[in-house]
């Protein structure tokens, strides 16, 4: 059973059309991610679940029942904010115990369950301070027991670790996963991060303009995107796009654009699609096979770009060479010691397997060359 | 240099500090001296006496009018703050229809004097029979526009996600004003407070419209007719009876004014 689901759900703020038709089923237990860029309408979403924001139209079900016009309290859901929320007047126990009070549960339980939460997040030296005198991260378990000590169907998290600089987010990300595989309650995580994304969510939504781009577990979205903007969105550093055409000669598929030329794989059935094609390649997916080399070749043939180096970033580990093809300025992730230098001409080799087209109207043609 | 430009500066406002606390420390000690000292400019009474305050005791109510001023004063205060924030909290805070028009209509009344009401308030209040009631007194001001426009601005600042926690939480609209926002606007309170309240304290010309009977009257409006009504007698019993008028406020304002100077700083919302 299906332990959220909206229902044609729309959402209109005067004459715009935030979210449109929107359907989505969470099942039991999920963490699911809702993903995009701001005015996507992810936090959107979030807020109608919560009882927030008013639904224009459609039906929002909670553990099946019919939640679309009760009031926040009423729906059994618990959220964390983007920069928490804490009552800055109030200590952390009170902060964590307000939300029982006002549902007049009695002493001993609510007792109770504070001292569970803050020992889960290790809050108990922090009980008797207020907000202002925690640390950030302090904060946020703060607010992720508020959520907790509810003990709800749901749980909300409307961009949690947008606030922490790198090394806690990264920290909290974790702690927030394991908090959820633990307690096993029903998560929706609202993030523009797509590592949070990829890293936390059993599955992924893809929102962009308040509709659906793809729904799918981390790795489909990230090995099959189903159009440009997912293929885009999904995958750090962003894919790689040319544009060009597809063209038949002595039998073979080739993708042509600018400065490239490209192999589409063998056994691929003829796109119906006619007109500009985008081909798209992960950085992690090219292989510079030579540095510093001349290449002897015109437009690269077959399953080679050549290009040259106007950039290199050293990362320590993982480089970017950022490097010119024709127009199409292209990133690739390098893991090698030796780097090629900026003016350097160098031969990228794309497997055909790793490849992606999309159509002119952004779709996916076929998720291989 | 340093030290001369720093002499220099305190020099100068000690002079200014001087000048502002002078006539009002003068007018203290002035009505503890007798008849015949109060025209010198001496800060120290030669022969304190208290005759001043017990002729102005004796000739007119002024302790009923005390009570008077302190229940409409304090009510008035109450009032406006309550009901004035509860106006604000909806104007910042709550979507509904008109609410712009609302909001523009609420800056149009500031432009309005007092004095152009004046006659059709006082009309009004002929009409509802309240002359010479305390209705006529408080009802005019419970509401007001400054106050309103003072709180909106400060309850704009408040972030969304304490409402929305609030809201999670299952607290009503008016819960979360008042335990929510209040504890967090104390400052814009007490200086909300503290401007109807010696608005309300100080206020002459309105009290001496309405009300005609002097178990009524406020402390003021007393005074006025006490002292340019010639009920005084001398220079000295009206500046014990301004004295009895202002000593109020100026409590007021001492037992407030920390929360003036309490810092905003650090309201625990964010990184």
């Amino acid at each position: 059973m299906p332990s959220v689901t909206f229902e044609h759900v729309t959402k209109h703020f005067g004459n715009a059309t935030v979210i449109g038709d929107f359907d989505l089923q969470v099942a039991d237990g999920e963490l699911l991610v809702l993903v995009g860029g701001s005015g996507s309408g992810k936090s959107t979403i979030l807020r109608m679940l919560a009882g927030l924001e008013t639904v224009t139209s459609g039906t929002i079900r909670i553990d099946d029942r019919d939640v679309t016009d009760l009031p926040p309290r009423d729906r059994d859901v618990a959220m964390v904010f983007q920069d928490y929320g804490l009552y800055p007047h109030m200590t952390v126990r009170e902060n964590l115990s307000l939300g029982l009070r006002l549902r007049k549960i009695p002493r001993q339980e609510i007792d109770r369950r504070v001292a569970w939460a803050a020992e889960l997040l290790g809050l108990e030296p922090l009980l008797d301070r207020k907000p202002k005198q925690l640390s950030g991260g302090q904060r946020q378990r703060v607010a992720m027991g508020r959520a907790m000590v509810r003990e709800p169907l749901v749980f909300l998290f409307d961009e949690p670790l947008s606030n922490l600089d790198a090394a806690l987010r990264a920290q909290m990300r974790i702690e927030i996963g394991s908090l959820q595989r633990r307690l096993k309650t029903t998560t929706v995580y609202v993030t523009h991060d797509q590592v949070e994304a990829m890293t936390l969510g059993d599955r992924i939504v893809v929102l962009a303009d308040g509709r659906i781009q793809q729904i799918g577990r981390p790795i489909e979205l990230y090995s099959a995107p189903v159009n440009r903007f997912v293929a885009g969105f999904i995958g750090t550093p962003a894919m790689n796009f040319l544009q060009g055409t597809l063209e038949r000669e002595s039998g073979r598929m080739y993708f042509t654009g600018e400065g490239a030329r490209l192999r589409v794989r063998e056994g691929m059935t003829e796109p119906t699609t006619r007109g500009p094609i985008t081909l798209g390649i992960r950085p992690e997916d090219l292989r510079v096979d030579s540095t510093g080399q001349q290449s002897t070749q015109g437009p690269a043939d077959g399953d080679t770009l050549t290009g040259r180096v106007v950039l290199v970033e050293r990362l320590g580990g993982t480089s970017h060479v950022h490097f010119e093809v024709g127009p199409h300025r292209l990133l690739a992730s390098i893991t090698s010691d030796s780097l090629p230098e900026v003016g350097d001409n160098i031969t990228a080799r794309v497997p055909a397997a790793r490849a992606h087209l999309f159509g002119e109207d952004g779709r996916a043609i076929s998720a291989k060359l | 240099m340093k030290l001369l430009q720093r002499i220099a500066l305190y020099a100068g406002l000690t002079i200014a500090a001087v000048t502002f606390i002078y006539p009002f420390l003068w007018m203290a000690s002035s009505t503890l001296k007798p008849p015949a000292e109060v025209g010198s400019l001496a800060l120290i009474p030669h022969d304190i006496t208290l005759d001043n305050y017990r002729t102005m005791w004796a000739r007119a109510p002024f302790g009923r009018a005390l009570l008077n001023s302190t229940f409409v004063a304090t009510t008035i205060t109450l009032a406006v703050l309550v009901f004035g924030s509860m106006t604000a909290y909806a104007m910042a805070r709550l979507n509904f229809r008109g609410r712009p028009v609302l909001n523009a209509a609420m800056i149009a009344v500031l432009l309005v004097p007092g004095q152009l009401t004046l006659i059709p308030l006082y009309t009004l209040i002929v009409q509802l029979g309240w002359i010479d009631s305390y209705a006529a007194l408080i009802v005019p001001y419970l509401f007001n526009a400054t106050a309103i426009l003072m709180l909106r601005q400060f309850f704009l600042q408040i972030p969304q996600s304490l409402i929305d926690s609030a809201r999670m939480d299952g607290m009503s609209e008016l819960r979360i004003l008042f335990t929510i926002f209040w504890p967090l606007s104390k400052p814009v309170l007490s200086i909300v407070a503290i401007f109807t309240f010696m608005g309300a304290w100080n206020e002459v010309l309105w009290p001496l419209l309405v009300v005609r009977e002097q178990s009524l009257m406020t402390l003021p409006q007393l005074l006025t007719v006490f002292a340019l009504g010639g009920g005084a007698g001398s220079v000295g019993v009206s500046l014990a009876s301004a004295m009895v008028l202002v000593v109020p406020v100026v409590v007021a304002y001492a037992f407030l004014q920390r929360n003036f100077i309490e810092s905003m700083a650090g309201s625990g919302i964010k990184g």
